[in-house]
């Protein structure tokens, strides 16, 4: 199993104001940038941000080209990823995006992975003027021609339903050929068997079960032998997950060092994706946090740190809710070295190829992120990374046999 | 999680059997609008779908079809409110992707519902 950090550039308002301290914006991805350099140095294989747009508090990363390509010149090792860029054109037009991911890979010396989605929330979509029910429609024309520009001498041109362009020479092309690995976003199941099928990572949201993710892990790859149409040039068979992180000397410490991380992480989220909530969001006014922590008992009782068992006993049974109440109970990896080493061996028993972290969340600590990047890079990655080498890969190499697609993955 | 072959109902496993085809053949379109009757016809044969709920983190409970993929083919809530769901196809063209989001959905739903 590899591992990587997962940065939504979360920036909660202070409880007692409705603004921002001056400097909070600049201070968080300079925070970034060294937690990165750190992760990079003990040995972490991938660091993704997203692309989100006006979700104040919750993400502050509405141009991830920008941090990535700082990186680049900062970090040796590390693989670049975008987690993602959304393609629907109202986002980002094709070429640019090409051509971005192009130079990106150029200056990192081919790190970069292209995680690619359509977004979901009222906020954005309203925000650039994409129909939400043609947003997948969009992704996937999208998607498709930009790894055309990638590879093709020249690019012949198109005239899609939603995008259109003349034939022209898009330029620069990436080191890595034929392009970058591709991912999706997957908040639901149904999205990683499509990616399955389209021969695509699948970057998952769920915080499922490891139990939930060895049946996963199965049928992706079954699709990825028996039923996938690509939609490269080259494959990324490829699963990833999300799980908090946060260690310390004891269980106590590292769940109050935690702190709001996941229970803001998931309230934020759930505001902005539930359509009720969502589109009544009033710019610039609303305080995320003030309402998250002056929220009722019972309502903030849904979002603290529970024992696995309690989960199981209450937790809901659609999926897209079941994450969110998993993502702000779920310990995940927070606890001593002992007890994280301990929850990712059932991970890795289930074949999952890549666990990515959430740390930076919330009202959490710069220095007690970075304690744990190198508390985590010292003393837990170096045994799975080399189980890696030898198990999973084998695992893997098993499960792809028989696949004559050509694949780029850096799995 | 599932086959197709596992579907045991042979009308059903017809229909989702030619949606396949169909997506394999490059035909989003016409897959989708195959797997909108296979689930239409899911419903006629096992009505308890309509009162089937499902739970929100917020503990509110709200009908599992509303849980079908708004992607350009939309169950209509008052259609379901009504007791007899309609689904409305809002664009003439689909995506491949649409077409297997769909196909997952109504593979799984089959499945679950032991069909």
């Amino acid at each position: 199993m590899k591992f990587g950090l997962f940065y939504e550039l979360q920036l909660p308002k202070p409880y007692d104001r409705d603004t921002w301290d001056p400097d909070a914006e600049r201070r968080i991805y300079h925070e970034m940038l060294e937690q990165v350099e750190l992760a990079d140095r003990v040995g972490f294989d991938y660091v993704f941000e997203v692309e989100h747009h006006f979700l104040e508090e919750y993400s502050h990363s509405s141009a991830p080209e920008m941090m990535l390509a700082a990186l680049s010149q900062r970090t040796q090792n590390i693989r670049l990823g975008h987690g993602i860029v959304l393609t629907p054109p109202a986002y980002n037009p094709p070429a640019r995006v090409a051509e971005r991911i192009a130079a990106l890979d150029l200056l990192s010396n081919g790190r970069v992975e292209f995680g690619t989605g359509e977004s979901a929330s009222h906020m954005e979509m309203a925000g650039f003027g994409v129909d939400r029910g043609s947003k997948k429609a969009m992704w996937e024309e999208c998607t498709r021609e930009i790894t055309h520009m990638m590879v093709q001498t020249p690019y012949p041109g198109f005239k899609g339903e939603f995008f259109s362009m003349p034939a022209r020479n898009v330029i620069p092309k990436p080191v890595q050929k034929p392009h970058p690995p591709i991912w999706v976003a997957a908040s639901r199941r149904e999205t990683t068997m499509v990616a399955a099928r389209l021969g695509i990572g699948s970057l998952g949201f769920g915080f499922e079960t490891p139990e939930e993710l060895g049946e996963r892990a199965l049928e992706y790859y079954r699709l990825i032998r028996e039923e996938c149409m690509p939609l490269g040039h080259a494959i990324n068979p490829a699963l990833a997950v999300l799980n908090s992180l946060m260690i310390a000397e004891s269980e106590e410490e590292a769940l109050r060092r935690s702190a709001s991380g996941p229970g803001f992480f998931s309230y934020s989220l759930g505001y902005y994706y539930n359509p009720m909530t969502g589109t009544r969001h009033r710019p610039g006014e609303d305080n995320l946090y003030r309402r998250y922590v002056d929220s009722s008992p019972e309502a903030r009782s849904l979002f603290e740190a529970r024992t696995e068992s309690e989960i199981a006993r209450s937790e809901p049974s659609e999926e897209v809710q079941r994450a969110l109440y998993r993502a702000a109970r779920n310990r995940g990896s927070i606890g001593t070295v002992e007890s994280v080493r301990a929850n990712l061996l059932r991970y890795e028993q289930q074949h999952l190829d890549t666990l990515i972290f959430v740390a930076q969340a919330g009202d959490r600590k710069h220095e007690h992120i970075m304690e744990s990047i190198e508390r985590f890079g010292k003393q837990v990655l170096p045994e799975f990374k080399e189980r890696h080498e030898t198990v999973h890969r084998k695992w893997r190499n098993e499960q792809l046999a028989g696949v004559d697609f050509a694949i780029n993955s850096s799995i | 999680m599932g086959r197709r072959e596992q579907v045991q109902n042979e009308e059903l496993r017809g229909l989702i059997d030619e949606s396949y085809a169909q997506m394999r053949q490059g035909q989003a379109s016409d897959a989708v609008r195959t797997l909108v009757r296979c689930f239409l016809r899911l419903i006629e044969l096992r009505p308890d779908l309509i009162s089937r709920t499902i739970e929100t983190a917020g503990g509110q409970r709200y009908p599992f079809l509303m849980s079908w993929p708004a992607l350009g083919a939309d169950l209509s809530f008052e259609s379901l409110r009504k007791g007899k769901p309609e689904i409305e196809l809002k664009r003439e063209r689909f995506a491949i992707s649409e077409a297997m989001t769909y196909y997952e959905f109504v593979l799984d739903t089959l499945l679950s519902s032991k069909m």
